[in-house]
């Protein structure tokens, strides 16, 4: 015969579908009606923003297009605001490439969202996407050492000496900054181990919310000038005042992590009412 | 002229790296030398101490044991924690077979393949039992997509029910997918990674976890051989000058002074 | 097989690679090249070029692989199996088509990724969210010390993630703050160099042929010669 659980037993175990269906519900109700919560713009953000902004006119930055499809929904918009600010900016040249197989493809999505020519920025004069380089650590050192001799056409297959762009760009000497946009740690590690180290590149870097307590050391040795998570999109698109995705995921941030702090406590308090009510 | 070729030949940055490097390399193998004589005694590791347990769980249910390294490949990085994985994989192995339990091994990179199959043909004849492994379904090259391989290792825990779960190796954000899924059906897990980012998913899931160097011992600890054991303890030499210069440069640091700091950037 | 072909020769080819690449990174060995690059240069690149070759020639053996196995399922009429099966290798040599037609960063094949496998890729890491929910409800309990400080770390954690609170509750923030500054930063360090420790007495005793867990345990015959 089953035997019958106590009320805090129950609770105690909340059949997951539930747990799961309300934190759905908390999800789709601001993507549906934003709610228009305030969003926090934190130092890490600022730094970053600053960074860029002070960037003396003609400075080259190096971006790393490095994360994979199923980090593209946290780690695009704040790509894509990035981008915006480099090209509303002006007088800087973003050249990318990409550390992950999937990059190149997620780049030309980000673009589009961009529409890099509302800024009058064209593409091989202020802007291009020397393609996919396989080897990660390997790849990062090679372009390093001589970018030329890594790959000698864009992300097209275009040869990279008809591109404006890539005048004068040699290795990473010729470059004023380093972007990386990371879902891998292997990536986020590797640039400081192949760039900022050897070169003392100045690096930005955005990772999965996830994996910044990993990458805080490296901020606190100095090695990382702005560490922020592709969570912080909002703040970046507050700053660049260009609102889209990623102030929109704020509100929803905000409520499905207060759901989260809610079950905690109810947990917690099934948890102590069994203990305490025997069942 | 001993100087000048000295100095052509060092990598400026990399000097105080490769001394450390050499210096390790000598107190494990003193200390590898020294076990010969006085085998060092060690803490336990439970996680470890619990695979015989997990495998007789498993042979018990008449139930499979789902086994995965991760991933990364075998020329990046991670690759230590590949081959840390790989060790555990024969004792398991080992096990299984003689207790009559299958043990399935998921692969994402295809390159690890041939590899294991020799791992689990050896551990399967050591057993006694060579005929009882089977390549083709016990080891299986599920894809070299992340979340391809993530899908399907949920899969098999979902259609095969394995009894038990190990999964040592370079973790990503398949970690927490597994180890829930893997609660779900009941499996009891182990669980290692030296990947930062991906121990606290295990930590708050897992029966038991290893942490970081622990992984890396774990060929070691298992195969019960003075040598390689006495090698964990050249290793503790090295955490102990590790220490001792982390305290070293606080306080020269504190005195005004960037010595230790200059040391460590040569 | 010989103990020379299954141990002593594998065992001499790690070591030669491993001693190259390490000399590789940390010397400059003369003779030096035009550029001043070492002798050990071009050595390991090829050496890193043979691994590439070696990884694409081991894709072929997963893909026959992944063809036997769901083969037999389809074949046997696996239970909740062989439809999964059947709808892989179509899937498979659609892809193979597809890319090896059209190429594999044209648009077609830039279209079949996008809306399928970008999509379910994104999907399945999105249900991360989910499962950690369900993670999170079970392990944060105050059961004892330990799990106390987990749970008002955590709980500390996710309120300064929801950015309505983080504006309302800056005292959240600088706790967040100094939670990761301190303690968070230093575990981590410690994580990291006991890691590197231990990778260095991995790679040690794998080249010297102590352990030789990756090729197969030594059975105690062979540990006796």
């Amino acid at each position: 015969m089953r035997e019958k659980r106590g009320f805090w037993s129950r609770l105690e175990d909340i059949p997951r579908e539930v747990l799961y269906g309300l934190l759905l519900i908390a999800f789709i109700i601001p993507m549906i009606k934003p709610i228009g919560f305030p969003v926090p713009v934190s130092p890490e953000t600022q730094k970053w923003y600053d960074t860029i902004d002070k960037l003396p006119a003609g400075s080259v930055i190096m971006i790393d297009f490095g994360y994979s499809g199923g980090g593209e929904p946290e780690l695009g918009p704040m790509a894509v605001a990035v981008y915006h600010h480099i090209f509303k900016r002006g007088g800087l040249k973003a050249i990318a490439m990409s550390t992950s197989i999937e990059g190149p493809l997620l780049w030309d999505k980000a673009m589009a969202e961009v529409n890099p020519s509302q800024y009058g920025a064209q593409y091989g004069v202020d802007y291009i996407h020397i393609g996919y380089i396989a080897g990660t650590e390997t790849a990062m050192a090679a372009v390093g050492k001589d970018l030329r001799a890594t790959t000698s056409t864009d992300y097209k297959g275009n040869p990279l000496d008809q591109y404006p762009i890539m005048e004068g760009i040699k290795d990473a000497s010729s470059f004023d900054l380093l972007i990386v946009f990371t879902t891998g740690g292997d990536q986020s590690e590797g640039w400081v181990r192949q760039w900022v180290t050897p070169y003392k590149t100045p690096y930005l870097c955005s990772v999965l919310a996830m994996m910044k307590p990993t990458m805080l050391p490296y901020q606190k040795a100095g090695q990382i000038i702005a560490l922020t998570s592709g969570a912080q999109a909002g703040e970046m698109e507050y700053l660049v005042k260009v609102p889209a995705r990623g102030i929109k995921s704020a509100d929803v941030m905000t409520l499905t992590h207060l759901l989260i702090v809610v079950y905690v406590i109810v947990g917690n308090i099934a948890y102590y009412g069994k203990k305490y009510s025997g069942g | 002229m001993f100087g000048k070729i000295g100095d052509s030949m060092l990598i400026s940055g990399r000097i105080f790296a490769l001394g450390m490097l050499i210096a390790i390399w000598i107190f494990v193998l003193v200390s590898m030398e020294q076990a010969k004589k006085k085998i060092p005694t060690f803490r336990k590791m439970a996680g470890l101490d619990a695979i015989p347990e997990m495998v007789g769980r498993a042979a018990e249910m008449n139930k499979p044991i789902h086994f995965t390294t991760g991933l990364g490949d075998l020329t990046s990085t991670v690759a230590p924690q590949l081959v840390a994985g790989l060790s555990v994989l024969g004792y398991v192995s080992e096990l299984a077979a003689k207790a009559g339990a299958k043990v399935i091994y998921s692969v994402y990179q295809a390159q690890v393949m041939p590899i294991a199959t020799e791992i689990m043909k050896d551990a399967y004849v050591r057993a006694g039992k060579p005929e009882e492994f089977d390549v083709e379904t016990q080891i299986r090259y599920l894809s070299g997509e992340q979340f391809a391989y993530a899908s399907a290792v949920q899969g098999i825990a979902e259609r095969e029910r394995p009894a038990a779960n190990i999964m040592i190796g370079p973790f990503y954000a398949e970690s927490m997918l597994f180890s829930e899924t893997f609660f779900r059906i009941g499996a009891i897990q182990l669980a290692g990674t030296a990947r930062g980012y991906q121990i606290p998913f295990f930590a708050v899931v897992c029966d038991y976890l290893l942490i970081a160097e622990e992984i890396y011992a774990a060929g070691a600890y298992l195969s019960k051989d003075p040598i390689q054991v006495g090698s964990i303890r050249g290793q503790d030499v090295g955490k102990m000058i590790a220490i001792i210069l982390i305290v070293l440069g606080v306080i020269a640091l504190a005195a005004g002074s960037k010595i230790v700091l200059d040391l460590l950037k040569a | 097989m010989s103990l020379l072909i299954r141990r002593q020769i594998p065992i001499a080819l790690v070591f030669i690679t491993a001693l190259l690449i390490m000399m590789d990174y940390f010397l400059k060995l003369p003779p030096l090249d035009a550029r001043g690059v070492s002798w050990t240069s071009p050595v390991v690149k090829d050496l890193q070029n043979w691994g590439v070759i070696l990884t694409a020639f081991a894709l072929g053996f997963g893909a026959v692989n992944l063809f036997i196995l769901h083969s037999r399922h389809i074949s046997r009429r696996t239970v909740k199996q062989w439809p999964f099966s059947v709808w892989l290798l179509l899937m498979i040599i659609l892809f193979t088509v597809v890319g090896v037609s059209y190429g594999a960063t044209s648009p077609e094949y830039s279209w079949l990724y996008n809306s399928s496998y970008f999509a379910l890729s994104a999907t399945v890491y999105s249900s991360l969210g989910f499962y950690m929910t369900s993670g999170i409800y079970r392990a944060l309990r105050a059961r004892n010390v330990d799990a106390v400080i987990l749970l008002v770390t955590g709980g500390i954690a996710l309120l300064k993630n929801a950015p309505a609170v983080a504006v309302n509750a800056p005292f959240v923030v600088s706790i967040d703050s100094w939670l990761n500054a301190i303690p968070t930063t230093s575990a981590m360090r410690g994580i990291m160099i006991s890691a590197a420790l231990g990778a260095i007495a991995l790679g040690i005793r794998t080249m010297t042929g102590k352990e030789t867990g990756f090729l197969g345990r030594l059975t105690e015959a062979e540990k006796g010669g």
